[in-house]
């Protein structure tokens, strides 16, 4: 039987054991700062043995939110359901028209022997986490490398784009919202052809406001403008809606517009998503060559 | 009884680390509420140095494999402090539940602090509003600290004996009334 250790060993043996570890964590920060767009192994794996936990807490967690919601609900419902109900004769009428469009793009199609072609599959799923600290902003939800996920396939909810892979273990995958503040991404006010208004959009570490930047002060931008991505980034696709304008600084001919953007997606409270199956494109050849071109390891496509 | 107690703070951070995880979906402000920080403290309280080290660190590096900060940040942020709180405890006599608040709080605000230092000192500043999450960190977790304690001292002091039941939770100083007499009032 081994023989206990006296109080005298702790507290001799206790400044040393914390200088090695706060070394260790030391060293473990600054070779995450050093390379941060790669995943780490220990990240990867916590999260994918996390998910055995977290899975019935996070199902008791949602009923239990699932209850107060309905609750609070109540309150709401008798307005909510006349304008409901204005809303389903609006989309009744809409439907119908919908309809004979439809048949007629059916026709068109046969008439120039067009096939129906989806870009990418989306596979479901479900939000078994948010970030553990308050300081940053992102998501693990239960789909993996095996479901067929990888680093920076985009995430969407119906209401719009989420955020993209940015850590994939086996049975999980860490998403990197769009509310962060570091993320950003290339978007458009309006749609991709109809429109020169294009720029960045940030996170602002402000989970209901995106800003966007870099739009020319000269294009005139309006309070409800939707905004959709451009594609052009390397990593999301072309037509994802981001969000719309709730706020525009106006810009001159040299100066750009400084624009409020709220998100389409409902962020807080998201209990499943969608992992869009996109790989982006790979870099050009040219874009390689670049002196400050990501190594090929940490490019967007790979 | 050492053994006992390693593995109920065990289970309590495992805990501590699964709510951190799961609350934020159910509602945004409680994030703000360090649960793992506040396991760590407690074990700090206890006086035993390694053990609260070795808690500080293994929070810490779980929160971080869970967030996307730096994977380290908070390892290093909770060993400090739970040395520096073990050290106090050593000291200083903290086992009143009242003395406790100003440890968690100060706890709270240190670990943030060398948080926030370390991410700016390696290139990797956080933006935002870092005096507002600080405070409402603070708040938090010292007011969910302070209940997790009276509940973890209360389920403590159920098994222990009624001497150290009564230091923790002392009942109210009665002074005692003078003889009118022996006051000069004849």
């Amino acid at each position: 039987m081994p023989a206990e250790r006296s109080q005298k060993d702790v507290w001799r043996l206790a400044p040393w054991l914390m200088i090695v570890l706060l070394f260790g964590n030391f060293v473990m920060m600054a070779y995450d700062a050093r390379a941060e767009n790669q995943e780490r192994m220990i990240r990867v794996w916590t999260q994918a043995l996390a998910r055995f936990i977290q899975s019935p807490v996070s199902y008791a967690s949602s009923a239990v939110s699932g209850f107060y919601n309905s609750v609070a609900g109540m309150r709401t419902a008798q307005s909510e359901n006349d304008i409901l109900k204005q809303k389903i004769q609006e989309l009744e009428i809409q439907v119908r028209d919908s309809r004979e469009m439809s048949s007629e793009i059916e026709r068109l199609r046969e008439l120039l022997d067009l096939k129906d072609t989806s870009e990418f599959k989306v596979l479901p799923a479900q939000v078994i986490g948010r970030d553990a600290s308050v300081w940053f902003d992102t998501a693990i939800i239960n789909r993996g490398s095996i479901d067929g996920v990888r680093l920076n396939m985009p995430v969407v909810v119906n209401g719009g784009l989420v955020g993209r892979v940015t850590a994939v273990s086996p049975l999980t995958a860490q998403i990197d919202l769009i509310t962060r503040d570091k993320s950003g991404l290339g978007a458009i006010v309006g749609e991709v052809g109809n429109s020169d208004a294009m720029g960045v959009v940030r996170g602002t570490g402000d989970s209901d406001v995106l800003e966007m930047k870099y739009v020319p002060g000269y294009i005139e931008v309006k309070q409800g403008d939707v905004i959709y991505t451009t594609g052009q980034d390397g990593i999301y696709p072309a037509g994802l809606r981001v969000g719309e304008i709730v706020e525009v600084s106006s810009g001159s001919a040299t100066v750009p517009h400084q624009i409020s953007v709220r998100p389409s997606a409902k962020i807080h409270g998201m209990q499943e998503v969608g992992v869009l199956l996109y790989t982006a494109p790979e870099t050009p050849d040219f874009e390689r060559s670049l002196p400050n071109a990501l190594p090929e390891d940490q490019a967007p496509g790979n | 009884m050492a053994e006992q107690s390693n593995i109920k703070l065990t289970i309590a951070l495992v805990i501590a680390i699964a709510l951190q995880w799961t609350l934020r979906n159910v509602a945004e402000p409680l994030a703000y509420i360090d649960f793992p920080l506040i396991v760590v403290v407690y074990a700090a309280l206890q006086r035993n140095s390694i053990r609260a080290i070795i808690f500080g660190t293994v929070a810490g590096v779980a929160t971080d494999a869970l967030s996307g900060g730096l994977l380290g940040a908070n390892g290093f942020s909770k060993t400090l402090v739970a040395y520096i709180v073990s050290e106090i405890a050593r000291r200083v006599y903290l086992d009143n539940l009242l003395l406790r608040i100003p440890v968690i709080a100060g706890a709270c605000f240190l670990d943030d602090l060398i948080y926030y230092g370390m991410h700016n000192l390696l290139g990797q500043a956080i933006e935002g509003q870092m005096l507002v999450t600080m405070s409402y960190t603070l708040l938090a977790t010292t007011i969910a600290g302070t209940l997790v304690y009276l509940v973890l001292d209360n389920l403590s002091a159920a098994r222990i004996g009624g001497s150290r039941r009564k230091e923790m939770f002392g009942p109210r100083r009665q002074t005692r009334r003078r003889n009118p007499i022996r006051l000069g009032r004849k």
